[in-house]
């Protein structure tokens, strides 16, 4: 009976929570004197409408996903990588560091190396600050983000500068040290740093389930203590945890800037490492959800910048509408931990 | 932390005291350094805004809250601020209104951690992202179009040093005034030693009938009046609002609480610490140390690498309050 009222309340509580947040974003739009379902069909149409809309959605999906990726394996052992960011950050500029003295194919995986293996040792710190002297994963990882992009923002306003360019920014990579396009119909393109990302969700599934590192991984994740007493030693498993982590960030940063960008400036991203986050804890434990999860992301990215112009909704109301998905992709999470317990 | 800041004395002493030739690099910077203890007030208004900030991070994290959240609060408070100036041209109005959104994006905060038991970082994260959001979205819908000059708090001449007055700000004041009294309410007062109690054993508090919910109210009440200062203060020495403003002031005001061991009086001086190299910054701008430019970025880095060095407990011990984070 107790358990049965709890369930309840506690389902009234999730639905007051996502009843405010719609009120929130719904009174936010009137405000703006814009038509709600207006505003929401445009962002609709303006990410998935058509074939230049699809891409750009498309290209928004690459560094979330595989962002998501990194928190989610952080997140299975238990660990907050909020320094995705900046593994993202320090890997993007590895990579073109790389990619800018060797050419083609050879520049392209060399560089992604790079990238993944700077993105590995900028969360190495957080790991073992973790796992060895207790401090907190989230303010290591918090400083580092800052640190990162100091960093890099000197780094490309000195050594690295391109002193052909007034502004502080590295020089472009040639055009044989771009990751190519493996759609390319008519003016809907797909990066293969997408299909990169698709098969590391799929691989981090894989790796989790069948593997006896990712069964570690997760047992460490799911109570440490027990996973000692089983003969594995979880502070290895948090070391090692968020280095693979930092390795996918910062190879997340490297296929952002072959795929898109093409240099790196201060400033280079725009949050992705941040709104991966929320992308991992909509997915919940299942890596394959990461990829809807990321979708509606991207969606919220791609089309908040349109509604912008086309409904004068100034583009913060995308990133509120990401805070509350936040909250309640956790509170949902929370719901059902708590059933479990019951 | 004593040997720390021994080393610290022992630096200041090399570089004020001893007597390097003009021009040199060190003859440089002893200038500089003297330029900024000549210019307290300069000092001060630069480190308000941390000291403010990190006394709200006091209140909550020593009640269990973890509060990665300051940054958030701070730059709504500073959009509140910014915003009611536009619409009242009363500076006072200004601040109430940004206790006020501060306040109530902290009262969120206890929802979310108390009511909805949400993960104390995840929560944090959230109301940083509602926060840059809304202020993005109500300074983009209501920013003042015309460049007028909008009215900000008074500041009163405290003394002078060398003919230079020394122009403090009230909210600067209160920046000095309020870490001593955390001090005093924590050390003395029945109410500190439940906001101890709480933060470091909940269900031991719960067994002697403090409820720890309602203590953590009390908290982050205080985290909200405490960031409002701030993000008035920050509105007030910028004149406007602009996206981002905080650029990080919250993240640092946290790292200068974990600095301070999570006590009021050692968060102050990190917070003063802190100041004191942003300030110094601003004189060794364009400067050449050792036939090199040393990037600003390399002074701006100092509080996240000190506190990643602190946090490896290169520093000594730290004491974090011990239930951080637990319902």
């Amino acid at each position: 009976m107790s358990i049965a009222l709890d369930r309840l309340r506690s389902s009234w509580a999730l639905a007051t929570l996502v009843i405010a947040s719609v009120l929130v974003v719904v009174g936010a739009l009137v405000l703006a004197g814009a038509s709600p379902s207006r505003a929401l069909w445009d962002l609709v149409i303006s990410s998935t409408g058509s074939a230049s809309a699809l891409s750009g959605t498309l290209r928004e999906l690459t560094p979330l996903l595989l962002s998501g990726v990194a928190v989610l394996l952080a997140l299975r052992a238990g660990l907050f990588n909020i320094g995705v960011e900046g593994q993202f950050t320090v890997g993007a500029l590895a990579c073109v560091s790389v990619a800018l003295r060797v050419p083609g194919a050879g520049g392209i995986v060399l560089g992604m190396a790079a990238g993944a293996v700077a993105g590995a040792l900028w969360a190495w710190p957080a790991g073992a600050i973790r796992a060895y002297r207790g401090g907190h994963e989230v303010i290591t990882t918090i400083m580092l983000n800052n640190v990162a992009g100091l960093l890099t923002t000197a780094l490309v306003a000195g050594p690295l500068k391109d002193p052909a360019e007034g502004s502080p920014t590295t020089e472009m990579l040639p055009a044989s040290s771009y990751l190519p396009n493996i759609v390319s119909i008519g003016g809907l393109q797909m990066s293969s740093g997408l299909l990169v990302g698709i098969l590391l969700a799929c691989g981090l599934w894989w790796w989790l389930k069948r593997t006896v590192a990712g069964y570690e991984l997760q047992a460490v994740g799911a109570n440490p203590r027990a996973a000692q007493f089983a003969g594995i030693d979880p502070r290895r498993v948090v070391v090692t945890a968020m280095l693979r982590s930092g390795a996918v960030g910062g190879l997340a940063g490297s296929i952002y800037v072959l795929a898109f960008e093409h240099h790196f400036y201060p400033g280079f991203s725009s949050g992705y490492g941040f709104d991966a986050l929320g992308v991992a804890l909509l997915a919940g434990s299942a890596p394959i959800l990461l990829l809807p999860s990321a979708f509606l992301f991207a969606m919220l990215n791609k089309g908040g910048t349109a509604i912008q112009v086309l409904d004068q909704v100034p583009k913060g109301i995308t990133t509120v509408i990401l805070g509350l998905l936040i909250v309640i992709a956790a509170a949902i999470r929370y719901r059902n931990k708590a059933a479990a317990n019951a | 932390m004593r040997r720390a800041l021994i080393a610290i004395a022992a630096l200041l002493a090399m570089v004020l005291l001893v007597p390097w030739p003009e021009g040199s690099a060190m003859g440089q910077l002893r200038a500089s350094v003297a330029n900024v203890f000549a210019q307290p007030g300069v000092w001060l208004s630069i480190s308000a805004p941390l000291i403010l900030a990190a006394m709200g991070g006091f209140t909550s994290e020593r009640t269990g809250v973890i509060n990665i959240a300051l940054e958030g609060k701070m730059l709504t408070a500073a959009c509140a601020a910014y915003l009611a100036t536009i619409f009242t041209h009363n500076p006072w109005a200004a601040l109430g209104f940004a206790l006020a959104a501060a306040t109530a994006m902290s009262l969120l905060h206890w929802v979310l951690t108390q009511t909805y038991q949400l993960d104390h970082v995840i929560s944090g994260m959230a109301i940083n992202a509602i926060a840059l959001g809304a202020t993005n979205y109500m300074s983009g819908k209501y920013a003042d179009q015309g460049a007028t000059e909008l009215p900000v708090l008074p500041s009163f001449t405290a003394g002078s040093i060398k003919g230079i007055p020394i122009t403090v700000s009230i909210l600067s004041l209160l920046a000095l005034l309020i870490p001593v009294a955390l001090f005093l309410f924590a050390r003395f007062s029945r109410g500190g030693l439940r906001m101890f109690a709480v933060g470091n054993d909940p269900d031991k508090s719960r067994l002697m009938g403090v409820q720890p919910s309602r203590v953590r109210l009390s908290g982050l009440i205080a985290t909200g009046i405490f960031t409002g200062l701030a993000g008035d203060m920050l509105f007030s020495s910028a004149g406007q609002f602009t996206n981002e403003m905080t650029a990080g002031k919250g993240f640092i005001a946290l790292a200068a609480l974990i600095l301070g061991g999570w006590k009021p009086l050692p968060a102050f001086g990190a917070c003063m610490a802190f100041g004191f190299f942003q300030a110094l910054q601003l004189h060794l701008q364009g400067m050449k140390i050792a036939g090199a430019d040393l990037p600003a970025e390399a002074f701006s880095s100092l509080p996240y690498l000190v506190t990643i060095i602190a946090l490896a407990g290169l520093l000594g011990r730290s004491n974090a309050p011990a239930a951080l984070g637990k319902p």
